[in-house]
């Protein structure tokens, strides 16, 4: 049963997606604008920043490429689950989804599958176009980045659902998203290497999950590190995995059992 | 903002004001009853069918519906019930009727096997089957309240809540929708029927029970026609409206807000429901 909700609202997000044709084609076509411009910023860089890109294969547009691919989830895990409630809020769908024998949980699970399977052909289409313009990934480790994937959104999901959390109880201003989302591009890695920043400001990168999440992406897909290789990367994103999933699970029943309280369910 | 203290907006996070106190309502509707909820804008009716729903958790007391816990057995309670909302928001615009109407059945944990041939009959039932490919944005006021009608019955529930189902509608279209309700949901399917309104002719023509609720009390309780006997001969249900709350009743369902309104704004931990009641 459960597959089948999901199919159903799997298709249900692409009718919606469809029914917008020109917003998804424009999204498709600046995202090409995007890679464009760091594929022209690692060709005027040349091998300016090779000390400090010879961890991730010394090529700047691979490192950048895989970067913006793979945070994109991270993204779409803090937003989607957060706003798979409002839109549903604001559309008016939730309540009558609520009244159904699906539970809460699932329900806004399910409603964000198809956001993770539209960041997933994002990234298929940031990684077929940085193949085209010339990034190298014969040596991928298919299997250990499957594996980095699965772990990073797991985790990101989770800090995701803890966002929702908060949405769900006090409808805006979620602290979660708004720390994790200013300081992930700047301290994850995810345009520049960690590297470059003094000792003291990598401390902040190494508590944050989406650096081991980019640069385990990176390991496995363009220097085809082996499982063993991965570990650390594995290790610490199963770490985090390991806490936050309950906490989160836990964390959202109780906004579920608080709003129920409130009669706040389906207020935005 | 300024008279609540730190302290209580961060135990109070996201409350809104917005909710009627229900005080010692205790009601037990029997099996293929029809009971009509009356009463004013913020009387209480829509709090009353959220709970019941399990939308909405009870501070105090216990809800049944259908033998089922609201608080202990959610989810059970939830698959015997049909809910039937005025909102048209509630459905996918852009969406088909046909393929709103298989969402939601999914929902309802209906096997794919039977969806299509569920979907098709209701599709049948509420005269829907040849617009039903159509997006349901292009569905006029009539259809979209048929088709919340096709949801409500997706999975056969054994008690249907419609809250407020004419609202929307011009005289001719409510008229023929509670036609549908008298005899296709009642007296064809026999389904438990608890149907919120503010439409005293509405009440009168379906409703074997009525029951008007007023600032979350239950002011009466009884057949439309024992309800206007207890009063002078020639009585209207709108005297007795007016009897028991005291009221005036403007019947113009052009103005939603056709009682005069006393509602009371909901008291941190007040949502009681009063006595235990059973038979849903």
């Amino acid at each position: 049963m459960l597959l089948e909700k999901a199919f159903w609202f799997i298709k249900r997000g692409y009718l919606l997606q469809m029914s917008y044709k020109f917003d998804f084609f424009l999204r498709i076509f600046f995202m090409l604008f995007n890679i464009l411009t760091y594929y022209f910023i690692a060709k005027m860089m040349g091998d300016a920043a090779a000390k400090y890109l010879e961890p991730y294969g010394g090529d700047y547009f691979s490192f950048v490429l895989i970067g913006m691919a793979f945070s994109g989830y991270l993204m779409i895990s803090l937003r989607s689950f957060s706003e798979s409630v409002r839109d549903e809020q604001m559309m008016g769908t939730l309540e009558a989804m609520l009244v159904t024998p699906t539970g809460t949980s699932s329900i806004i699970a399910l409603s964000s599958i198809w956001n993770f399977i539209f960041a997933s052909f994002r990234v298929l289409i940031y990684l077929l176009i940085g193949v085209l313009l010339g990034v190298d990934m014969t040596r991928a480790n298919v299997g250990g980045a499957l594996l980095i994937l699965i772990l990073t959104i797991i985790c990101f999901s989770s800090i995701g659902i803890l966002s929702a959390s908060f949405i769900m109880v006090f409808k805006r201003g979620d602290p979660i998203n708004m720390l994790l989302m200013g300081t992930s591009e700047l301290f994850g890695g995810v345009l520049f290497p960690i590297e470059v920043f003094p000792d003291w400001l990598q401390s902040i990168s190494h508590i944050l999950p989406i650096t081991y999440a980019v640069s385990g992406m990176r390991h496995a897909l363009l220097q085809g590190y082996s499982l063993g290789d991965l570990a650390p990367e594995i290790f610490t994103l199963a770490l985090f995995s390991i806490i936050l999933l309950p906490l989160s699970l836990f964390v959202f029943d109780q906004s579920v059992l608080k709003v129920k309280e409130e009669g706040g369910l389906v207020q935005y | 903002m300024l008279d609540r203290g730190f302290l209580d907006i961060i135990r109070n996070a996201g409350q809104k004001e917005v909710l009627t106190t229900l005080i010692d309502v205790n009601i037990r509707v029997g099996k293929g009853e029809v009971l009509g909820l009356l009463g004013p804008n913020g009387a209480g009716k829509s709090t009353l069918i959220k709970i019941l729903c399990t939308l909405i958790l009870p501070s105090e007391g216990d809800a049944y519906v259908n033998g089922y816990d609201v608080v202990k057995e959610g989810q059970k309670a939830r698959g015997s019930i049909g809910f039937v909302t005025t909102d048209e928001r509630s459905f996918y615009w852009r969406l088909s009727g046909r393929e709103n109407l298989q969402f939601f059945a999914t929902l309802y944990n209906l096997p794919q096997r039977d969806v299509k041939a569920r979907v098709e009959e209701l599709l049948e039932v509420v005269h829907l089957k040849k617009r039903a490919d159509e997006p349901f944005l292009s569905y006029s006021a009539g259809m979209k309240q048929s088709m919340a009608i096709a949801r409500g019955l997706l999975n056969d529930p054994a008690v249907l809540f419609m809250d407020e189902p004419t609202r929307s509608l011009d005289p001719g279209a409510a008229k023929g929708l509670r036609q549908f309700i008298k005899e296709h949901i009642v007296e064809e399917k026999g389904k438990t029927v608890f149907i919120s309104t503010h439409q005293l002719d509405e009440a009168e023509e379906l409703c074997d029970r009525v029951v008007i609720l007023d600032e979350g009390r239950i002011k009466a309780d009884a057949s439309p026609a024992d309800l206007k006997s207890s009063l002078p001969s020639g009585s209207s249900l709108c005297d007795v409206f007016t009897f028991y709350t005291g009221k005036d009743f403007a019947e113009d369902n052009s103005n939603p807000q056709a009682f005069s309104m006393h509602r009371s704004g909901r008291k941190r931990r007040g949502l009681g429901m009063g006595m235990k009641r059973k038979g849903f």
